[in-house]
């Protein structure tokens, strides 16, 4: 008997200092673990430094590094906003910033995919990237390339739990690809800008593998609200665009998929303005429970209602930008074991 | 004595107990609340946002210094050689995508000349209107596939080599056109046969400026494998790395070799070989061209990939061929 309390009490003694401890290690209690946090800090910043070097023509530059001691059970943050003028991705006080989400997952044609990507964008003035990456951190494939674009960017990273991705039984719906990093990024505006003194900006979720004209850039940039256009290659068809009316109003969507969603658009077909965003700080896209071809209405929904949307391309016209997926590539000559060097990277 | 100590005993473990559990409360409270890290960061923040604005001003006064001495040099140096980009292309749905996306691209490098083939019998208005927009400096041609050297519709890809009679056309066009400029025949320039839905780093093509006679790169994505590449050994060409048929003369894909101009203007007869058997179209140029030792490995001694060979899926169109049989498809007037 006496031995059997001795157990209890040493189970009781040390299963909250388990717990406290475990959990010290992935919080961080400012006042306890200042030692701790300056390490991590100053990672940070020789990390950094490296980049300083062989940078062209240089207008300015201003740092903002940011961490975010923030740790939920399956949200790991860690961010860092760069912003820096190497050649002209040209800066003007008047045009309204284009923040553009991208989520992006590792896989073979992920370098391929972002490069060209990062060509485009390094065209439109007034661009901030905000990359999400679906990782446990932030792999240096990524943090090289946006280093040496040259792009102003923020890079972020949240991981999809696995078991989200993979299972596909009703109980237990997938989270859509992607949805986690765009609300991540959502986040992250809401906390970085001010809706009161934030200077004008417009946000538009653009996936990794989709081609955007130019023209388009420009066409977001007049968003009040949130504006609409075509986009070639979805929902089986050439183009699904939205319908105009004769008063520029939008009464409908011109697909074939349920057209009876409340907004039966693309990711890529719409922008929203930053004030939006930051004045409807509780709207994010769905998690989970949503029907295949939902997620945008499930944001847009919060947001704005049809007889607000602002057509765009001529009246809708016109397609600016183009669903495109990339193939897969195949990748059999590499064998079990691999043939070639997994040191080099593609 | 002996329950009074128990009862002590007992109070102490459970005070203990809730002290321990309240400590953990709060600790769990602590998470997803913004740490007041600022009184550690902002200090070194701004020295190191300082020193660098400082650096990098120096930097500038550096350029700066070195630019004013530059022009005088440029003016007795010619501007840096063209690069000819030869792209066959064809009508598809994604063709628009791709071509502006490639010409994005472009864009970003400087004395590059576009040179696009279409395998048609005349050039489309989709072409020629994208090429006018893009801004860059571009030759439209055109050149159509003899129907039974064509793919059909359900062939797969591998079965005949594709842009064969108009990478020709390019090659001809290029000949005649140098031919006709006085001085031609010496003039400094890079042929890269450039594919419409490759990827395609800047870095490439800069590596690329330096051809003296044929240089050659790796390539990811291709011929089954994470990438191909030649590989090198005291700075030269010894053999190629690949996983398909590596007896190939050159066996690379296309996207893996720049030629210089000057070697294709003295061998007026290099062209590509159309009845060559699958995986042969580079080595046909080649063969005729330069042997392998003589290559010029770009690249950082072909150890970094730079250009990837991506290929883009064909949309599917089941609901637009479903409304196109009852005739009511999309409004064909909207380019897409």
């Amino acid at each position: 008997m006496p031995k059997r309390r001795d157990i209890l009490a040493i189970v009781l003694i040390v299963l909250p200092w388990t717990l406290l401890i475990t959990v010290w290690h992935q919080s961080a209690i400012a006042p306890f673990v200042a030692i701790r946090k300056e390490r991590l800090t100053i990672r940070h910043h020789q990390l950094s430094d490296d980049r300083v070097e062989g940078r062209g023509e240089a207008g300015g530059q201003a740092q903002d590094s940011k961490e975010y001691c923030a740790s939920d059970k399956y949200i790991v943050e860690v961010v860092r906003t760069e912003y820096v003028y190497t050649r002209p991705p040209p800066w003007s006080d008047v045009l309204p910033t284009i923040h553009i989400i991208t989520p992006t997952y590792s896989r073979p044609v992920q370098k391929a995919e972002l490069t060209r990507l990062a060509n485009t964008f390094l065209h439109v003035p007034n661009l901030h990237w905000i990359l999400v990456e679906d990782s446990q951190r932030r792999t240096p494939l990524v943090t090289r390339l946006l280093r040496e674009t040259g792009l102003n960017y923020t890079h972020l990273n949240v991981e999809t739990p696995r078991n989200y991705q993979l299972r596909g039984d009703i109980r237990d719906p997938r989270i859509p690809r992607g949805t986690m990093q765009r609300n991540l990024a959502l986040r992250w505006l809401r906390e970085t800008f001010n809706a009161n003194n934030s200077q004008a900006g417009i946000v538009y979720f653009a996936d990794d593998d989709n081609t955007y004209s130019l023209e388009l850039f420009e066409e977001i940039r007049s968003t009040r609200k949130v504006s609409v256009w075509p986009v070639a290659f979805v929902g089986g068809l050439r183009y699904e665009s939205p319908k105009v009316n004769a008063a520029g109003k939008v009464y409908g969507w011109k697909t074939v998929f349920d057209p009876h969603r409340p907004f039966a658009i693309d990711m890529a077909g719409f922008a929203i303005n930053l004030r939006l965003i930051l004045i409807k700080p509780q709207a994010y896209f769905k998690l989970r429970g949503v029907k295949g071809g939902y997620q945008e209405s499930s944001l847009l929904r919060e947001l704005v209602t049809l007889n607000d949307l602002e057509p765009k391309a001529a009246n809708c016209t016109k397609i600016l930008v183009w669903h495109t997926r990339t193939e897969k590539p195949v990748l059999v000559n590499e064998g079990k074991i691999g043939f070639t060097d997994p040191n080099v990277e593609i | 004595m002996a329950t009074r100590m128990k009862l002590k005993l007992k109070t102490v473990f459970v005070l203990y107990f809730m002290v321990s559990l309240l400590g953990l409360i709060y600790a769990l409270m602590q998470l997803g609340q913004r740490c007041d890290c600022t009184e550690h960061d902002l200090p070194k923040d701004r020295t190191i946002s300082r020193l660098r604005g400082e650096l990098h001003r120096l930097q500038e006064q550096m350029r700066k210094s070195e630019a004013t001495k530059q022009p005088l040099k440029q003016a007795a140096k010619l501007s840096p050689p063209t690069i000819f980009v030869i792209t066959p292309t064809y009508a598809r749905l994604v063709q628009k995508a791709e071509l502006t996306r490639l010409s994005q691209t472009f864009l970003h490098v400087p004395q590059l000349h576009w040179i696009v083939v279409e395998d048609s019998p005349h050039k489309t208005p989709l072409v020629t209107d994208l090429l006018v927009k893009s801004g860059l400096t571009y030759t439209h041609l055109h050149m159509p596939t003899a129907k039974d050297r064509k793919l059909q519709e359900g062939d797969p890809n591998w079965l005949k080599p594709r842009g064969v009679e108009q990478r020709n056309e390019g090659l001809r066009w290029l000949r005649e056109d140098r031919r006709a400029q006085p001085g031609g025949d010496t003039q400094e320039g890079v042929i890269y046969f450039a594919d419409d839905d490759n990827t395609y780093s800047l870095q490439v093509f800069e590596e690329m400026r330096s051809t003296q006679r044929v240089s050659v790169w790796p390539v990811g994505l291709v011929g089954g494998m994470k990438y191909e590449k030649p590989v090198v050994e005291g700075g030269k060409v010894v053999r190629f790395h690949t996983g398909w048929r590596p007896s190939r003369p050159f066996p690379m894909d296309m996207a893996g070799f720049a030629v210089s101009l000057k070697l294709v203007m003295a061998n007026p007869e290099a062209c590509f070989d159309g009845e060559a058997p699958m995986g042969f179209l580079e080595s046909s140029l080649l063969q005729g061209l330069v042997t392998m030792d003589e290559l010029e490995p770009k690249a950082d001694n072909c150890s970094k990939v730079l250009v990837w060979h991506t290929r883009t899926e064909k949309p599917k169109m089941k609901r637009e061929e479903a409304l196109q049989a009852q005739g009511i498809g999309s409004d064909p007037a909207v380019e897409v």
